[in-house]
Parts: structure tokens; C-alpha cells; sequence
């Protein structure tokens, strides 16, 4: 019994990794062979064509550059404004704190798509357009960020900031040399799933660039399938598959952490 | 506590604000204003009232869009609810295999939506790809998965819910790990079998991680963008022109700002009030549950 | 690693990020010192985009004063967009390419470089059926805005082997092509594999059907009558096609049809179907049989929309970025590269010169498929120089088009709807 539910189980498995295999599969043949024969699991042979073009339509060194650029840019400031923003939010008393909390869950229901046409404007008024700032300024806040660090600030006890504060620490070095090593987990875990989601982007450098000079990987890799003389789907998926290997490879290394900041956010 | 200084609170929300104010608040009033508004990006707008409105509803494409993107969720959200909520009971065991079973589903959360996009481009074609030459070989009738109107929406459904499964799981893994082990020895004792123990005891106080799995995953389907775009541009014969690609398209191939920021409008609003009922729907804690 | 520093490097890694990554983006064109460059943004893809990249190197290694640097940008739609809003965010590159249904827009919107001042505009020895003169209803009437790139008229694809075996020929008028396609669709049951006829349901093939039925879709005086009768019969003779079962319309968006249409060609599923002359050699390179190109046939007349796009000049863009633009743009006029782009892609040649040493160096006799665009040239309907045309064709036509033929709605219902729309909404 055991045995047919484990087998049951690798079924279920094989229905999400069936396609990586056949996506890697594709992506080393050659375009004779995907003609001749499409359903042939295993390419005849090693073939690295399709990734010599890939890096020959484009420049991939510089879109995977841009993407990673930006997607630690984002995080990093996300966390950098989130620690103080928490902690004003979870630790101390003052005069509209209640709407000030309320006005950042609030964000979470303004989505990027909401938001996109005003912050172009924005941006090009101040020829900021088509730039690395505009892929990512308009993320420099987190709610989920700042409402995940203001939670576990609430099971700090007040009495360690104040015996810090005593010992002469100013509120940023509280925030900073203290409390940021106690939220670590928290960070790392907020770090990682910020990076990676924002890695993944498709929609705001869409409509934030116009050129290639800042234009991110998954614009890129999506650009393959060029239509009209028959799409070249060795190609394409070559592209895909450097366009999955990072996130997947950052979640083979630090699939506890990544999981950990997705499973925080149940109540 | 008390702050150290009156000031201090407000200088370290400063730039959370400053950046809240301008990349969110500001957007939103910006995109009210010109709702009322022709523009084209490049020549001065033109004030036209509530035409963008009164357009958006004649041509039909409001109650397109939205019935489109409400078929679609409602797709997307029972059916990675339930998958995700069947994969979690069937794997919430602990040992090597049901952990890597559990990270190959998860897996495909964690790429692009391009590259799952991409990745079901190739194995839906309807001459080449991987499924068509499957059910092929195995007798079975096949569809033109992206080709046909009235199959294009549910074979994006299908791929969302792909991608997003996983998510469900994980969510509800870690919902069922908080039920305590003695509820469900008491139920037992008590007589009660599997279905009975999963409908009392499981399922009352999976309640809030379900209700969170079904407004994210509401939002989130609401929100479908990239695979549209990549895989079906809206078509066949506009049956994939989900909300968020029309007003893409209202801007971009139309180049009419004034008419995009209207359907923008309606599309936050519609969004809020689905916020608002999915936690109405999930109201309510169970009885004896923790807070 | 103690979380200070953690925290530290985290704000210093990312205001490094933020503000590296800005001059980054800024300054990448990867121009040689000392040389004026100047950014192409082109649509291209596949074998087009190989042969547009060849001259562009040609152009660079052949002086040595200016540098083009080509940007791909996805298909004409993708980089339209992005055309018009870099040119809102005033950060448009100086060259571009646009299609014909939306330049009169553009020009209207004064934001298109005119081009009649520059050295040698009046040299160039243009076709004037594919120049800015005769592609729009009183096209020189309005300064120059815009000098032919690739341009194209549809055509029909025959499958040389099938009508040689059924002894047919390709059909001249539109009853030929209703029982030329019936007579070459293969049924086995209920499955059909082969249709006799293939086109994309899109708006050029509709522009070129209210044609050959006799009609215009924007009248002379400007008021849009989408063809009025003409219109609807057009509309009327693909739904006739497909209720005979002899057309499958190839579904999705945009060039996804194309695409499919195309390949329904190449794998001899589709006999005969409308295409752009810009795919002869794609297809003459990738066929297992004879291709035999031929002209669209009549209703009440013969004619045929051009297609296709224009080069044009953004006016925004830095002067001597411009001045580098113009030169390339006079060096691929130059008759060995006009030359060298139609014959390699099947685009037309441009200008008189480059077609007149075509013919006499022989090569139409030995290519009689590329002939057939050029001699349709002597149908060829001009545009409108309407700024809504665009408009018309993305917000009122082309959403109803496959609607229209897949639902088999009424065609005078959908047309009626239709016109009342564009009257009421583009003034």
C-alpha cells in the first residue's frame, strides 16, 4: 500500500518536473530534429546550438547584470526602510500610529498595474525614465516587508531597547546593531524571497524601459519567440532555461529560508 | 514605549512615506484625474468628463474584461485551493522523499512567470508540443489548447494553477502542522473516522490558512499578466483579455491614457471589493480555535 | 559575520546597486570612440532581423565618422508602443520604423523629423507607390516625413505540386478562388487535411478584400465608412469560405495567425493562402515543393493595400544623431543595398535604380516569384492620410474581424456597430 502511494506520489512529482526535463531536452537539439521528430524524449546528442544563439541575439551578460542589480537594489533598500519603519510602528507610541500602520497594509491593495502609467509619468518628467531608478525606487517600500518586521518586533521585549537605550545607543544603532541581528532569520528569509520575486519581474520593467540599455532578463528570454518565420523553440527554450536556472538554483541553496518568508505570512 | 524624542517616530517613517506618497498614493489621485481625461502621451490631455466611462461601458469591454478575469479566478482559486490543500495531505509527512516530492511542486513558484509562460508555450503547441503528441499517441482526442476561444482561458487557468500549487501546499503543510496531535487522537478515540476527523477537527481550524491560500490566490489571479501576454496576447478573438491586459493594451496599442486610467480605476475598485468580500466570506473563528 | 555589518552592507550594497546601476543603465551603447552613434530601433525577428543586422554592420565598417547601433524591440506592435512612449519620455532613439496606418498620426502629433532639407532627399530616385508621395492619398501634398523601408503587398502562396497534380491555375477573380479552394480541400471523414485556402483573418488582408470589392475604408472627405457595401462583401467572402469548408482561419492574435497560416502552408496543410510577399523567401527556403507566388484576384477590380513599414525621424532626438541616422538611411537607398535587401527577404526594392538593375542583371527572369509584388504595384491602393486610421484599425476593426468570421455574425450587423463606433468615438 505503501508502495503504490509512493508511486502515486513520484506521478504527482514527475507532473511538475516533466516539463523542466522536456523544456532542457528541447533546448539541446537542433531545429532538424524538433521538425523530424518532436516527441523524441532525449536529444540525439549534446547540442549547445540553440545556446550559442541565444547569446548571439542578445546581450545576455548585461540583461542578467541589470536583473540582479535590481533586484538586490530592491531588497536591500526594502529591508534598510523597513527595520526603522517596524519599529516605529511596533515599539513606539506617538500620534497616528494606528492610520500610519493602516496606510501601509493599505498599499497591498494598490497593485503595480494601478500604479504603473502615473509613476512613468513621474519618472520621465524628471527624464528618470528607462532607468535602473525607475525599476527600482518605486519598490523601495515593503508593506509585507514592513508588516513581517513590525511583527517580530512585537515579541521583543521592551525592556532590552530600553536597557540599550540607557546604555547611551541612539534609536538607529537600537534598529540597526540590535535588533536587526535578533530579526536575522526574518531578514535573510524577507531578503531572498524579496530578491527572488522581484528577479522574476516581468511586468514593471515592461512598462518602465524602453530600450535595451537596462532591460531585465525575462523581458529578454520572453523577446525569443519571435513570430512570423516560425518560432525556434530550441531557442526559446535555451533562453528559458537560463532564465529558470538562477531562481531555481537559489532555491536549491536556500529552500528553508525562502519557504520560511512564504509561510510567514499565514496569520 | 515612549519614544526617546517626540520627533524620532516620524523621521523613521519619513522615508517609507516619502516613498509611499509618491509611488502609491499619488498614482492612485493621478490615475482618478486623468480618468477623465483623453490622452495620448504626447500631445496636452483633453478634458472629456466621464466619456471614458460611458465608453468603456457601451463598447462592452468593462463586463468583458471583468467576466473574463472572473472566470479565470474562479478557476485558479478552487482549483489550486484544492490541489493545494490534497497535495498538503497527502505529503504533511516528514522524511526525505515527501520533503523533495513537496520542493519539486514548490519549485515552479519560485521561477518567472516567463519562464513557466515560455515553458507551456512549447509543451501546449498544437502541432509539436509535448501534451498534443502525448494524447496523441495514447489515442486520446486533443484540443488547440491556446488556439481555440472557448479552451484558451482554462488552459491558462491550468498553467496558473501549475505555477502557484505549490504555494497552496506549502501554506497548508504548515497550517496543518499547527493542529495539535491530540485533537486528533481525542476524535479517534471517539470514534470517529478519517472523513469525520478531516470535516471536525482538521478543516475548522485550517480555516484561516484557507481563507489567506483563497484571497491571495484571488488577488493574485486577478492580477494574471505575464502569461496572457506572453502566451496568447489576448486572443484568440480577445478570450484571454483578462483586466489588467486590457488596460496594457489600452495604453500601449491604443495609446489612450485617459481611457486606460478609467479602466484602472474600476479595476481597483473591483479589486477592493473582492478583497472585501473574500474576508466577509471567511469571517468568523471557529470555535476553540487559537487566536 | 556580526548583523551590524550585515545591515550595514545591505544599505551600502543597496545604495551602491541604486546608484551604480543608474550610470550603468545610462551609458551602454558600446559605441567606438570618436564616433557618432545613433541607436536603430528595429522589429524584426528571424531571418529579416539577420539580414537588417548585415547592412547595419556594412553601413559601420564602411565609414568610420558614425555608428549605428540596433536595438531589437520585439514585433511592429511591441515597438510601436515603445516608440510612442519614449518619445513621451522624451528618450526616443533617432531611428526608427513605422508601419503606414500610423504615420499620419504621428506626423500630425509633430513629432516626426521632416526630412525634404536634408542633403540628397530629393536624389533618392524613389518608387513613388512605395514613397510617402503615392502611399497615402495625397501624400506629397504633407513635408517628408518618412522614406520607404520594407515594403510588401500580399500576395498568394501556391502549392506548386498540388496544383500541378489537380491541374489548376491560380484563380484571377473571387468565384475562381471559391471553387479553386473547394476542388483542392482533402476531407477524410470528418477531419479535413488539406484546406484549399489559408489567411490570416487580419485587417490588411480586409483592407485589400474592400478593395477588390470596390470600395475604400476611409472615404476622400475623411468620414469613415469601412467600405461601406465593399466592406461587408469582404467580410461575407471569408464567412463564405469558411461555412464551405475550405478555409480554416487560423486563430490567434496578431502574428500569431500569420505564423499559423504559414505553417499550415509549409506542412501542405493549407493549398493555397495569403501572405505577405515579406515571407517568399522564409518560404521558398523552407518548402518541400515548388512555390508558386501569384497575384490576389478581383471582385469589381484588382487592388491591393501596401504594407510594410517606413523609415522615420524622431524630431526630438540630438541634431547630430540625426545627421548620423540621415547617412544611413542615404546608404541603404544606395541601389546594392536596396538591392540586397529585397532579393535576400522578398521585401520590394525601393528605388527605380535598384529595380532597373534587377531586371537587367536578370535576376526577375530567374525569380519570377519576386515579380509578382512589383507588378501588383500598378494596384496598389494608397492609405489615407488620416490620423485615426490606427485607431480604426486596432479599436474598431480588427477586434471584430474574427469575431465577425469565427461567430459568424451578420457582416452588415458588425460593420453597422462598427462605423457607428468610430464615428462616435474618433470624431
Amino acid at each position: 500500500m505503501s508502495r503504490l502511494r509512493n508511486l502515486a506520489l513520484i506521478a504527482v512529482a514527475l507532473i511538475w518536473l516533466l516539463p523542466y526535463a522536456w523544456m532542457l531536452s528541447t533546448s539541446l537539439k537542433t531545429l532538424p530534429e524538433i521538425v523530424a521528430a518532436p516527441a523524441a524524449p532525449l536529444p540525439s546528442g549534446l547540442n549547445f546550438d540553440a545556446y550559442r544563439a541565444v547569446f548571439a541575439a542578445m546581450p545576455l551578460g548585461r540583461y542578467f547584470w541589470n536583473t540582479t542589480v535590481m533586484a538586490l537594489g530592491i531588497a536591500a533598500i526594502q529591508i534598510a526602510l523597513a527595520l526603522p519603519a517596524g519599529y516605529a510602528l511596533a515599539k513606539l507610541q506617538f500620534t497616528g500610529r494606528a492610520v500610519a500602520f493602516g496606510l501601509v497594509v493599505a498599499t497591498l491593495l494598490i497593485p503595480a498595474q494601478v500604479r504603473f502609467v502615473p509613476v512613468f509619468v513621474l519618472l520621465a518628467d524628471v527624464g528618470l525614465a528607462n532607468t535602473m531608478t525607475a525599476l527600482i525606487l518605486p519598490f523601495g517600500v515593503s508593506a509585507f516587508g514592513t508588516f513581517l518586521i513590525r511583527q517580530a518586533l512585537e515579541s521583543v521585549p521592551d525592556s532590552l531597547i530600553e536597557a540599550a537605550r540607557m546604555d547611551g545607543a541612539s534609536e538607529l544603532r537600537i534598529v540597526f546593531g540590535l535588533l536587526a541581528p535578533m530579526l536575522r532569520p526574518t531578514l535573510v528569509s524577507f531578503f531572498l524571497f524579496s530578491f527572488v520575486y522581484h528577479w522574476n519581474d516581468y511586468f514593471w520593467p515592461l512598462v518602465m524601459t524602453t530600450d535595451d540599455s537596462v532591460r531585465t532578463l525575462p523581458l529578454g528570454i520572453a523577446l525569443l519567440r519571435e513570430q512570423g518565420t516560425g518560432v525556434r523553440w530550441h531557442i526559446v527554450m535555451a533562453g528559458n532555461v537560463l532564465l529558470s536556472a538562477p531562481a531555481l538554483l537559489v532555491f536549491a541553496l536556500a529552500q528553508r529560508h525562502l519557504l520560511r518568508a512564504v509561510v510567514s505570512r499565514s496569520p | 514605549m515612549k519614544p526617546r524624542r517626540p520627533i524620532d517616530p516620524y523621521w523613521m517613517l519619513a522615508p517609507t512615506a516619502l516613498l509611499l506618497a509618491l509611488f502609491f498614493f499619488y498614482p492612485l489621485l493621478f490615475a482618478v484625474e486623468k480618468s477623465f481625461y483623453d490622452w495620448d502621451l504626447l500631445t496636452p490631455p483633453r478634458y472629456v468628463g466621464f466619456d471614458n466611462y460611458r465608453a468603456l461601458l457601451e463598447s462592452g469591454e468593462l463586463l468583458d474584461a471583468f467576466t473574463t478575469t472572473l472566470s479565470l479566478s474562479v478557476v485558479v482559486v478552487i482549483g489550486s485551493m484544492a490541489l493545494g490543500l490534497g497535495l498538503a495531505l497527502a505529503l504533511n509527512r516528514p522524511g526525505a522523499f515527501a520533503s523533495a516530492v513537496r520542493a519539486a511542486i514548490f519549485s515552479a513558484y519560485v521561477v518567472s512567470w516567463v519562464s513557466v509562460a515560455l515553458l507551456w508555450l512549447w509543451v501546449l503547441d498544437s502541432s509539436a508540443g509535448a501534451l498534443t503528441l502525448t494524447l496523441r499517441k495514447l489515442g486520446i482526442p486533443t484540443l488547440d489548447w491556446l488556439g481555440n476561444p472557448r479552451v484558451a482561458l482554462y488552459s491558462l487557468a491550468g498553467v496558473t494553477i501549475w505555477k502557484i500549487a505549490g504555494y497552496a501546499m506549502v501554506l497548508f503543510v504548515a497550517g496543518l502542522q499547527d493542529i495539535p496531535r491530540q485533537l486528533y487522537e481525542a476524535a479517534a478515540l471517539d470514534g470517529a473516522g478519517a472523513v469525520r476527523r478531516f470535516f471536525n477537527v482538521t478543516w475548522p481550524l485550517l480555516r484561516p490558512t484557507a481563507a489567506f491560500v483563497g484571497t491571495t490566490s484571488l488577488i493574485l489571479s486577478f492580477q494574471v499578466f505575464d502569461v496572457v501576454r506572453v502566451m496568447t496576447q489576448g486572443g484568440p478573438v480577445r478570450s484571454t483579455t483578462v483586466f489588467v491586459y486590457a488596460i496594457y493594451e489600452q495604453i500601449f496599442i491604443n495609446l489612450r491614457v485617459g481611457r486606460a486610467s478609467a479602466e484602472v480605476v474600476v479595476f481597483f475598485v473591483v479589486l477592493l471589493a473582492l478583497t472585501a468580500l473574500q474576508l466577509w466570506a471567511w469571517r468568523g473563528k471557529p470555535k476553540g480555535a487559537r487566536a | 559575520m556580526s548583523a551590524r555589518t550585515l545591515a550595514r552592507r545591505s544599505l551600502v550594497c543597496g545604495s551602491a546597486a541604486a546608484i551604480g546601476g543608474v550610470f550603468l543603465g545610462c551609458n551602454d551603447r558600446r559605441i567606438p570612440p570618436g564616433r557618432t552613434g545613433v541607436s536603430l530601433w528595429f522589429t524584426y525577428g528571424g531571418r529579416n532581423r539577420e539580414v537588417l543586422e548585415k547592412l547595419v554592420q556594412a553601413f559601420n565598417t564602411a565609414q568610420n565618422r558614425y555608428y549605428v547601433h540596433g536595438v531589437f524591440q520585439g514585433d511592429y506592435f511591441e515597438g510601436l508602443a515603445k516608440l510612442r512612449t519614449a518619445i513621451a519620455a522624451r528618450a526616443a532613439p533617432a531611428l526608427s520604423h513605422v508601419v503606414g496606418e500610423v504615420i499620419p498620426y504621428l506626423a500630425e502629433a509633430g513629432v516626426l523629423e521632416p526630412l525634404a532639407s536634408y542633403p540628397g532627399a530629393a536624389e533618392l530616385d524613389l518608387i513613388p507607390e512605395l514613397a510617402q508621395q503615392k502611399s497615402w492619398v495625397g501624400g506629397d501634398a504633407h513635408p517628408l516625413v518618412c522614406l520607404p523601408f520594407n515594403r510588401s503587398t500580399p500576395i498568394a502562396y501556391l502549392n506548386g505540386e498540388i496544383f500541378a497534380r489537380a491541374k489548376l491555375e491560380p484563380p484571377t477573380t473571387w468565384d475562381e478562388l471559391r471553387q479553386t479552394a473547394r476542388a483542392l480541400t482533402l476531407k477524410s471523414g470528418d477531419q479535413v487535411q488539406r484546406y484549399g485556402f489559408g489567411c490570416p483573418i487580419s485587417w490588411w488582408f480586409w483592407v485589400a478584400l474592400v478593395g477588390q470589392a470596390g470600395g475604400e475604408v476611409v472615404e476622400r472627405d475623411g468620414t469613415v465608412s469601412l467600405g461601406g457595401e465593399a466592406g461587408v462583401r469582404a467580410i461575407q467572402f471569408w464567412q463564405t469560405l469558411v461555412a464551405d469548408g475550405s478555409m480554416k482561419p487560423p486563430p490567434g492574435r496578431d502574428y500569431n495567425a500569420w505564423e499559423a497560416t504559414n505553417q499550415d502552408y509549409l506542412a501542405g496543410r493549407a493549398a493555397m493562402i495569403w501572405t505577405s510577399t515579406a515571407f517568399l523567401k522564409y518560404l521558398e527556403d523552407n518548402a518541400r515543393f515548388p512555390v508558386v507566388a501569384a497575384r490576389l484576384p478581383r471582385d469589381r477590380r484588382f487592388a491591393v493595400p501596401t504594407g510594410g513599414t517606413h523609415w522615420v525621424m524622431v524630431r526630438g532626438a540630438p541634431a547630430e544623431e540625426k545627421a548620423a541616422a540621415w547617412e544611413f538611411l542615404r546608404f541603404m537607398h544606395e541601389p546594392e543595398q536596396a538591392m540586397a535587401w529585397a532579393t535576400r527577404t522578398g521585401y520590394m526594392p525601393v528605388t527605380r535604380s535598384a529595380i532597373g538593375r534587377l531586371e537587367r542583371e536578370g535576376y526577375y527572369a530567374k525569380h519570377p516569384n519576386d515579380r509578382i509584388a512589383v507588378d501588383q504595384l500598378a494596384v496598389a491602393m494608397p492609405w489615407p492620410w488620416s490620423p485615426t486610421l490606427f485607431r480604426v484599425q486596432q479599436e474598431i476593426v480588427q477586434p471584430r474581424l474574427e469575431s465577425a468570421v469565427f461567430s459568424k455574425k451578420d457582416a452588415r450587423a458588425v460593420l453597422d456597430q462598427a462605423r457607428a463606433l468610430a464615428n462616435r468615438s474618433l470624431g
